[in-house]
């Protein structure tokens, strides 16, 4: 009670104060009518004045024009066997709108990502500067795409907040586990999608590189061309190779959908639609059979000489389509497909061998012998020379100093590769033995040729046959060769052009560059009489039901200049050469076959007191109606004939089908055994002390070689004795004196000039001459006994 | 009646919207990690809490004020030592199927504490001091709720203060004098807040400053009342909503989900009940003749009416984003409950001081 007393006393002292707080609950009242009056005021102003206007940003947030990718067209060899095609893969991409909202959510699955995907949190440092090319073609770096900077998962996310819906691609080629991770538990990872996409593959991985190229992301720097074209930043686009040049066709047409979407861009209706149009197809010249072969062949015979680069083409002479191309070393561009490492481009690009590079089309090296066909044409067309001409060729001519021209001692020696020199030789014969000092003489003139082609005439020719031009090849990062002549020289190098270099420049040798490609080029003009086409790659393209789109002609650079008797005449010495002469190791007995070696000098690390040499090869056949070129290059690769060669030989097997062992046609069979001429005494000479014997005859080199030793009566050596080669008319060759084992050798006699060559003994006793009747590859072993 | 049926009413709309924001187009079968039951299971123990608070004798909580006002430091205090962190913010304490957030319970025990003091001194709360001496009370609380940091309940707790105090009878003058106060104290506040609260009151200035951060709530949240109009897009099928344009939206922007789909009808009806029931607690109170029951009936209201309107206003692009729920409609366990239990003691008072014409039964017992 006193309780209830004392409350109701309480309250009358509230109740009694009551006055001025009734007037502040009049205020409270005021507060809330007047604050949902405001709220129901701005309610009707969004809804009811502004309601149509949200109506259409609402729309605007759900409906969504939408490109659907169209699949890129597949590239198959001429045979219809698939070289790249599109497999589906993994990938990972984040819409920034549907990430977690806040800071330490976010960071929690952008750490999560970062470390499943093997993806950098921050963004790295470009990593600049990598002396990619070392002294190829500046233009190459275009092509060789280096990877792109890699943005940090956070910046990344930055980048999306001026378009939050759009979903950010983040990793391309995501392994199943990973992805299949992401999917199951994709409630921990709110805005982040796996998604199916396809991606290049390229079945046939590096033997196709050099040639399909890859494709990529478009290049950071370019991207701006690509969008006025259509492009979205994570569109795919052929970066190299035919996937470049072919771009057009591969790329297909984009489809549209038109679809109701959520937050995080996935479609909830779709609207209206139309298809993507599929990328065409392409179909190349190619076989991926024969390139597989002619890899393998060059492999093989690279590893044979420790050979770090080899080229080796094989075209059409018929219309210029590329049969087969390989570079080597190459790569695997399904590394760059599926988005290369930084680690695997550094080994790449810094690999000395320079795997990147397609040497067939950038690698520029002096043509070496090769080159002659060029001369030999230009010299007959020019009239410099008729097909009987005969020059003379001694193993060496002297040319005066230009700068002492009266002093003779300081005259300018060029050798020919062939010491003792040839005798007079004409255009076929030239050829055929691919004589260095003919051609010094045909192109620069001598004392007993003063006729010489002369420069501007040779390097005209030269530019004829395609060289110090692009090919015009569907691949970039071509080089063009040099064709040098006496304004370059005095431009480049500020000197006077002289004798010396036209000499040089005649044997391919000097300032004259060429790329293989320019090499089989010109060989295929001397093989068809004079068409330079353009090197094709693609024969066709076709839609993706296999309809013919577009068929690609072959495309005439130009018909040179030249009578087709000119040409005919230096085919013979390319037969010639093939049959009898240096190039013989591709004489096929089942085609017939043409050639020309060459061995080009390059500064280098010496070999035995020699500039190293890059060994070529080029040929055709059959050599009546020409089908194949094949060019063969190993750099560093020694002589042409012995490396070369066989590689060249093998392709041509491959080519026509004969099995690898398919013999070399025989060897013209020796004429009469052997025989010992009785030659009359001399005067006042000791009776002839020695004998000489045909002991055997073996295979050898490609110049004969006459080896023997001189022993006494007990079968025992003997030092010092002096032996002469003659050509069977006493005036003598060759003179060896015999070593502590009795050995002397002759190790090439020149069988062209003489077929029979003979061998005695001169000092300190003489012998009877022994003939002998030589045959190239062979070697014939003899030997001088005591008559008594 | 009145009050206990608007207040049911706008809980059922509040079920019913978090349905539509939750669970419409999952198609999930509902299970008690759904939000929709969770809320439902919050409603009912909510209906409880009111039911034991309405039975009470609310009186009984004013010796105990010093113990409620320990617990809600202690409590506030524990959220610092081992609350769960979300959104960047530490406000809730784990009790494994219930995530507890004391200061939405701090909301009713401060107005129970409050209301003590200000009635044992009823006369003298036009002093200074005494306001003074009020405000310490929950000079510690705010100052935790500040820090966690949660501004929006920190604004609630302040304002429901600032109501109380004008209730208990301090000058109209003095409260000119503490908004002025306020005015000049804004910047220095401004360099106080965090970065992201500054951002939020940026983005709410300029909505297209950050479309993705909190200016794009505020934005997708204007579009989707915007775009209800009349009669709304119709339950479950408000593009803004179902599409999850619209974020957060089963608790704080569970207003634009109405707008959306009920539209300015719906809306209307909501905005409606909402101020149906702060006039029938302002109602309560004045009918109150206790002045302990008429402080708590007051800040009850208060709470609500100050947390209503940031939150609508929010949801129309009128007041920056600060975070909070509305009450009775948002999901959030912590706040139906403890908004049910004010009622509970809001209906306690009623009951027996209140001759309420509907309280028949208690005029009787008096």
């Amino acid at each position: 009670m006193n309780d209830l007393e004392q409350e109701y006393s309480l309250t009358r002292r509230v109740v009694a104060e009551q006055e001025k707080p009734r007037s502040n609950f009049r205020l409270f009242r005021l507060g809330i009518v007047a604050a949902f009056v405001v709220l129901a005021f701005q309610l009707a102003q969004l809804q009811l004045v502004q309601g149509e206007y949200y109506r259409g940003v609402a729309d605007q947030n759900r409906f969504r024009l939408i490109e659907t990718d169209a699949l890129r067209g597949i590239i198959y060899d001429r045979g219809g066997r698939i070289l790249t095609r599109n497999v589906p893969a993994f990938n990972v991409s984040i819409t920034p709108a549907d990430l977690p909202d806040g800071d330490f959510d976010l960071e929690r699955v952008l750490q999560t990502l970062a470390r499943l995907l093997d993806l950098p949190l921050a963004t790295l440092i470009e990593n600049k500067s990598l002396d990619v090319m070392g002294r190829l073609p500046a233009d190459l770096d275009r092509d060789v795409a280096r990877p792109q900077r890699k943005l940090g998962l956070r910046d990344l996310v930055k980048t999306g907040y001026s378009d939050p819906f759009t979903p950010i691609l983040i990793k391309t080629n995501v392994p199943r586990d990973i992805a299949f991770f992401l999917e199951e538990k994709h409630l921990d990872f709110p805005g982040v999608r796996v998604g199916l996409a396809p991606v290049r593959e390229y079945t046939t991985g590096a033997l196709f590189s050099h040639i399909l190229g890859y494709v990529g992301h478009i290049p950071r720097e370019l991207f701006d061309e690509y969008k006025e074209v259509g492009y979205a930043p994570d569109d795919p686009v052929g970066l190299t190779g035919l996937e470049y040049a072919f771009e057009r066709d591969l790329r297909g047409k984009k489809g549209t959908r038109y679809v109701s979407v959520d937050v995080a861009g996935r479609e909830v209706a779709r609207l209206g639609e139309e298809d993507p149009t599929l990328g065409n197809n392409l179909i190349l010249t190619l076989d991926s059979e024969f390139q597989d072969a002619v890899e393998n062949i060059l492999t093989r015979a690279m590893r044979g000489v420790r050979a770090k680069q080899g080229v080796a083409i094989a075209l059409d002479p018929r219309n210029g389509e590329i049969l087969a191309l390989v570079s080597l070393p190459s790569y695997d561009n399904n590394l760059f497909a599926t988005g290369i490492s930084m680690d695997d481009y550094t080994a790449l690009a810094q690999d000395p061998a320079h795997p990147l590079v397609n040497l067939a089309i950038t690698g520029q090296y002096p043509p070496g012998s090769t080159f002659k066909l060029i001369p030999a044409t230009a010299a007959l067309q020019e009239k410099t020379i008729n097909p009987d001409t005969r020059i003379s060729t001694p193993g060496i001519i002297l040319i005066p100093n230009k700068y002492f021209p009266d002093d003779r001692a300081l005259d300018q020696p060029f050798y020919d590769w062939y010491k003792p020199g040839f005798g007079a030789l004409n255009i076929r014969e030239g050829l055929l033995f691919s004589s260095d000092v003919f051609f010094y003489k045909l192109a620069g003139g001598y004392t007993d040729f003063d006729t010489g082609l002369g420069v501007e005439k040779l390097a005209q020719y030269a530019r004829w046959f395609g060289l110090g031009e692009t090919t015009g090849i569907d691949l970039s990062g071509e080089a063009k060769g040099l064709v040098p002549d006496s304004d370059w020289k005095r431009k480049t190098i500020g000197d006077i052009w002289t004798t010396g270099d036209t000499y040089n420049m005649a044997i391919g040798q000097g300032y004259v560059l060429a790329t293989p490609l320019q090499v089989a080029q010109y060989t295929e003009v001397v093989a068809n009489g004079g068409k330079l086409w353009k090197p094709q790659l693609a024969l066709a393209v076709t839609d993706a039901n296999g309809a013919l789109v577009r068929k690609i002609d072959p495309e005439l650079i130009r018909e040179i200049p030249v009578d087709a008797s000119a040409l005919a005449i230096v085919r013979e010495g390319m037969r010639l050469a093939a049959t009898r002469g240096t190039a013989e190791r591709v004489n096929l007995a089942d085609v017939n076959v043409a050639a020309k070696t060459g061995t080009a000098e390059y500064y280098g690390p010496k070999i035995n007191g020699h500039l190293p040499t890059h060994a070529w090869f080029t040929a055709f056949a059959p050599y009546e109606n020409p089908q194949i070129v094949v060019t063969v290059f190993v750099a560093g690769g020694g002589e042409g004939s012995e490396v070369a060669g066989p590689v060249a030989a093998d392709i041509l097997r491959a080519y026509f089908r004969l099995p690898s062992t398919a013999p070399l046609a025989a060897l013209p069979q020796p004429i009469a055994p052997p025989v010992t001429v009785r030659q009359p005494p001399t005067r006042g000479v000791a009776p002839h002390k020695y004998a000489g014997q045909w002991l055997s005859e073996v295979p050898g080199g490609e110049l004969p070689g006459i080896f023997g030793t001189v022993v006494d009566a007990n079968g025992r050596g003997v030092n010092g004795v002096h032996v002469v080669a003659d050509k069977c008319d006493g005036n003598q060759i060759f003179r060896e004196i015999t070593d502590g084992n009795g050995a002397f050798n002759f190790k090439g006699v020149y069988w062209k000039d003489s077929a029979r060559w003979c061998v005695r003994t001169v000092a300190p006793a003489d012998s009877d001459a022994l003939a002998i009747q030589v045959q190239p590859y062979r070697r014939y072993i003899v030997q001088f006994v005591p008559t008594q | 009646m009145w009050l206990l049926g608007a207040t049911l009413a706008l809980a059922l709309i509040g079920l019913a919207m978090i349905y539509s924001a939750t669970a419409c187009i999952t198609n999930e079968p509902l299970d008690f990690s759904s939000p929709t039951i969770r809320q439902f299971l919050y409603l009912i123990a909510g209906v409880v809490a009111m039911f034991l608070f309405a039975l009470v004798d609310f009186r009984i909580l004013g010796p105990m004020r010093w113990l409620i006002w320990l617990f809600v430091i202690a409590s506030l205090a524990t959220v610092f030592a081992i609350g769960q962190i979300t959104h960047g913010a530490q406000r809730w304490i784990d009790f494994g199927v219930f995530l507890f957030q004391p200061s939405e319970l701090s909301k009713l025990l401060l107005v129970i504490v409050l209301a003590k003091y200000m009635a044992d001194h009823a006369a003298q709360m036009s002093r200074w001091r005494y306001l003074a001496i009020s405000f310490g009370f929950i000079a510690i609380p705010l100052a935790l709720v500040y820090l966690q940091p949660d501004l929006g309940t920190t604004i609630v707790l302040a304002a429901t203060w600032g109501v109380m105090a004008l209730a208990a009878g301090i000058k109209a003058r003095d409260v000119l004098m503490i908004a002025a106060l306020l005015v000049v104290l804004a910047p220095l506040a401004w360099i106080n807040l965090r970065p992201y609260q500054q951002e939020r009151v940026l983005s709410f200035l300029d909505p297209g400053r950050d479309p993705l951060g909190t200016g794009y709530n505020v934005q997708q949240a204007r579009i989707a009342i915007g775009s209800g109009g009349l009669w709304g897009s119709g339950y479950c099928s408000g593009t803004q909503s179902q599409l999850r344009f619209l974020r957060i939206r089963q608790t704080d922007f569970i207003f634009s989900v109405i707008g959306e789909e009920l539209g300015f009808v719906g809306s209307l009806f909501v905005l409606g009940l909402i101020a149906f029931v702060l006039w029938r607690l302002v109602r309560a109170a004045m009918l109150a003749r206790n002045a302990f029951g008429k402080l708590i009936a007051v800040g009850v209201a208060a709470g609500m009416f100050v947390q209503s309107v940031i939150n609508l206003a929010m949801n129309m692009g009128l007041m920056p984003v600060t975070g909070i729920p509305l009450p009775f409609v948002s999901y959030g366990g912590s706040s139906l409950i403890s908004l049910f239990a004010a009622q509970g003691v809001v209906q306690s008072i009623l009951l027996r001081h209140g001759g309420l014409e509907l309280e028949g039964a208690s005029r009787e017992y008096e």
